[in-house]
């Protein structure tokens, strides 16, 4: 049910009533796709054969119509019987061309599964050094006809996505290929065709920085191309450079951001920062974050950040610490830092509410980390901060009662 | 809100009668192009439809006995449903499928004329990755947080949730969840309130609410509230008015649905329904689709916009079904 696939967004609301043009248009229209569609289906779902004419009519139909999944099964179906490598885990032709066997061992996304738990009979060590010594001319023919299909279909793709490029079954249906390249060719081949997919990313997320489905995509190639299985390595520094470059051209990213916060304990890992490195790391992410909450306080993407880092400090027990080596008073150090740095916001903007959550959080998290109650400078504070966000965001009036409550600052309030 | 609606201005009335006659004259409409383009939903729209239909007091506005010869007509042998007959076998459609069998008290006719309930179970239970707990949508593997929970909403109401590692979906879950208190489609994922609805739900399905960070979650949620009234589904992303539901449903579940403005987004939806011709869309003005019509009147029911049915904020179903199939 979550799925907003052929629903309409962003469309102007216009007349619904047609013209005898429009209706006898539409009624041209729909013949026409009737009659394609019925084509694909006798030539392609049916039987699950191969042939130029099939993945011409599939491709027809799909342009019409990218989100009619079962297309792009037949078309699945079609390649799996076309390719002509020796099929592996989860693509057999046999199963392919059974459309209604339910699969309980589906191929897995993750770059950590996708060697180990493969059922797949082994291939031909010939066919996994194709190229090298030992290998039959037949074999370099197969391998070579199989990297020309693939790389066709992902071309077919490029348009459709750049089209809708939120729908998805096209982001599906190119994994799925990319997984094809992967199981069939040799590596050093696949790599290189995994490789050409970051670019795709990048040029999706060129045109929508906040598009989830390239962020997913990317994330995913990422780890495609760390895996074993194509002898990768890690590449969260460059990733991390990507967000950087995202960041750059638009603060207001709460993807990169996100992305960001992701790969950061990755990153100190590989680097074998030390607790000074890791320090260091901390005080230029706390700047950057600052700089950038200078010029937009009013965005959450900003201080959910800014969130992430503090929590990392109040929490370094979690996953997310930058520097879990840090002892309590350095900690107690910089979120009184902090405070005192978001203190100062309030000469340029003193009507921007998300300054005043930020005081309030980072004083209790102050608290926390002391294992105290607010002393009663913090506590006129806390109530001071909360009136702001009654005044000021009184959407969100219900939530602010329940902090209230939960301070326990309603006396506090009566005093004001 | 006043208890009646004739008792509210106009600009904040529900136009009920046009939005059951946009609904119904949805499947009429088999002379425009459209109809045929969205045939890959039309077992989801009909639950679409069908729900919205029983939350405004017009439970028999589709006939019950068409409706059930159609859901059977999507079965596949293997007990999957495709969205169409002719069309493949999905989990997506096949939650759909159960919902309205749900819905409509038809389980029995599932058992007698449709491949029964077992068989069913078992299409969806083969979907699990048992490896890391997590569900694809069919056999060519896309895996998605919306699997998993639709997996666990037809389940559970099959009574088959037992056919399932619940335990380590529920560990998958745990994976996806961020620091900002909401969860992705995978691990690594950003926070997105339609992900965070299907984690929270299959969560509360499988009573493991004890998991979520409810403050941290129920803050995030909350500040999806706009100027306008409306909410959006990430920061510094627009309004719609699906995330009337993902959001709200999410709020409600963890106890903070009064964490938001609530006339405010009662009024927001109410400006997004074309009163003359039924439905709603996106945002004021847009064009109207059963999807959002749908998902504007569940908001509207967590609301308790006065003479709307309750919807059960886990199934996405009126309350009564829930109450009677899961027997609370």
């Amino acid at each position: 049910m979550a799925d907003q696939g052929g629903s309409q967004h962003g469309i102007a609301r216009t007349s619904r009533a047609r013209t005898e043009e429009q209706r006898l248009n539409d009624l041209d229209r729909i013949k026409k796709y009737g009659e394609l569609e019925r084509q694909v289906r006798a030539r392609a779902a049916a039987q699950g054969d191969y042939s130029a004419e099939v993945l011409q009519l599939t491709g027809k139909l799909l342009r019409l119509n990218p989100e009619y999944y079962t297309i792009w099964n037949a078309r699945r179906r079609s390649l799996i019987c076309g390719l002509s490598s020796r099929p592996s885990a989860g693509s057999s032709c046999s199963r392919a061309c059974s459309s209604t066997t339910p699969s309980g061992t589906t191929t897995t996304s993750s770059a950590n599964s996708s060697s180990s738990c493969s059922t797949a009979t082994p291939r031909s060590p010939g066919r996994r050094t194709a190229g090298t010594s030992g290998t039959t001319a037949d074999d370099d023919d197969a391998a070579s006809h199989d990297l020309e299909m693939l790389k066709s279909e992902l071309r077919f793709t490029i348009p459709l996505l750049l089209d809708a490029p939120k729908c998805y079954w096209i982001w599906s249906y190119r994994l799925w290929i990319l997984r094809q390249a992967t199981e069939r060719l040799r590596p050093a081949v696949a790599r290189r065709i995994w490789e050409e997919e970051l670019g795709l990313a990048s040029k999706m997320l060129g045109k929508d920085r906040r598009n989830f489905h390239a962020w997913g995509y990317r994330r995913h190639v990422v780890a495609q191309l760390e895996s074993a299985a194509l002898a990768g390595g890690s590449m969260a520094a460059a990733e991390f450079a990507y967000t950087d470059r995202m960041i750059k051209m638009d603060l207001s990213n709460f993807s990169a951001w996100h992305s960001r916060s992701r790969l950061i304990p990755r990153l100190l890992d590989e680097r074998g920062a030390d607790d000074t490195a890791r320090r260091a790391f901390l005080d230029s992410e706390l700047n950057t974050i600052r700089n950038a909450i200078n010029v937009g306080p009013e965005d959450q993407s900003l201080w959910y950040y800014h969130q992430f880092l503090m929590l990392g400090l109040v929490t370094p027990e979690g996953r997310a610490a930058i520097a879990p080596a840090l002892a309590l008073a350095d900690r107690v150090a910089y979120v009184t830092r902090e405070i005192g740095e978001i203190k100062e916001l309030l000469e340029d903007y003193e009507d921007e509410k998300l300054i005043y959550e930020g005081l309030f959080d980072y004083t209790l998290y102050l608290c926390r980390l002391e294992n105290r109650q607010p002393n009663s400078d913090e506590r006129a504070g806390l109530v001071e901060w909360l009136g702001k966000l009654r005044r000021l965001d009184p959407m969100r009036n219900g939530r602010w009662a329940d902090l209230e409550r939960d301070c326990g600052l309603k006396e506090g309030r009566e005093g004001e | 809100m006043p208890q009646t609606f004739q008792q509210l201005p106009e600009e904040l009335q529900l136009a009920t009668s046009a939005h059951v006659k946009y609904i119904q004259s949805l499947d009429t409409r088999k002379d425009e192009y459209d109809y045929w383009l969205t045939e890959h939903l039309r077992l989801n729209g009909l639950y679409w439809g069908l729900t919205a239909l029983h939350l405004l007091g017009h439970p028999e506005a589709l006939p019950r006995a068409e409706t059930i010869d159609f859901v059977l007509s999507c079965q596949h042998d293997n007990g999957g449903f495709g969205a169409a007959p002719g069309h493949d076998a999905h989990m997506l459609s096949t939650v759909s499928a159960v919902q309205i069998l749900a819905m409509i008290d038809a389980f029995d006719e599932l058992e007698t004329r449709g491949k029964g309930k077992a068989q069913v179970g078992q299409y969806i239970a083969n979907l699990q990755n048992r490896q890391t707990g997590t569900f694809a949508g069919d056999e060519w593997g896309e895996e998605d947080t919306r699997f998993l929970y639709g997996a666990f909403n037809a389940l559970s109401l099959l009574g088959l949730l037992s056919l399932v590692d619940v335990d380590k979906a529920v560990d998958h879950i745990a994976a996806c969840a961020n620091f900002d208190g909401g969860y992705g489609v995978s691990p690594g994922a950003e926070s997105h309130s339609g992900q965070i609805f299907t984690c929270v739900a299959a969560l509360t399905i499988a009573g493991r609410q004890s998991l979520i960070d409810k403050e941290r979650l129920g803050r995030w949620l909350s500040e999806r509230q706009i100027a306008g009234g409306g909410l959006n589904g990430r920061p510094e992303k627009k309004e719609d008015v699906c995330y009337s539901w993902w959001v709200l449903s999410s709020l409600e579940m963890i106890g903070k649905t009064h964490w938001i403005d609530k006339d405010q987004l009662i009024a927001f939806i109410l400006r997004c329904q074309d009163p003359e011709k039924g439905g709603i869309s996106d945002r004021p003005g847009d064009m109207v689709d059963v999807w959002h019509t749908l998902f504007g009147i569940t908001g509207l029911s967590l609301l308790q916009y006065p003479g709307l049915r309750a919807v059960d904020e886990v199934y996405c179903l009126p309350k009564s079904t829930t109450a009677r199939v899961l027997g609370r």
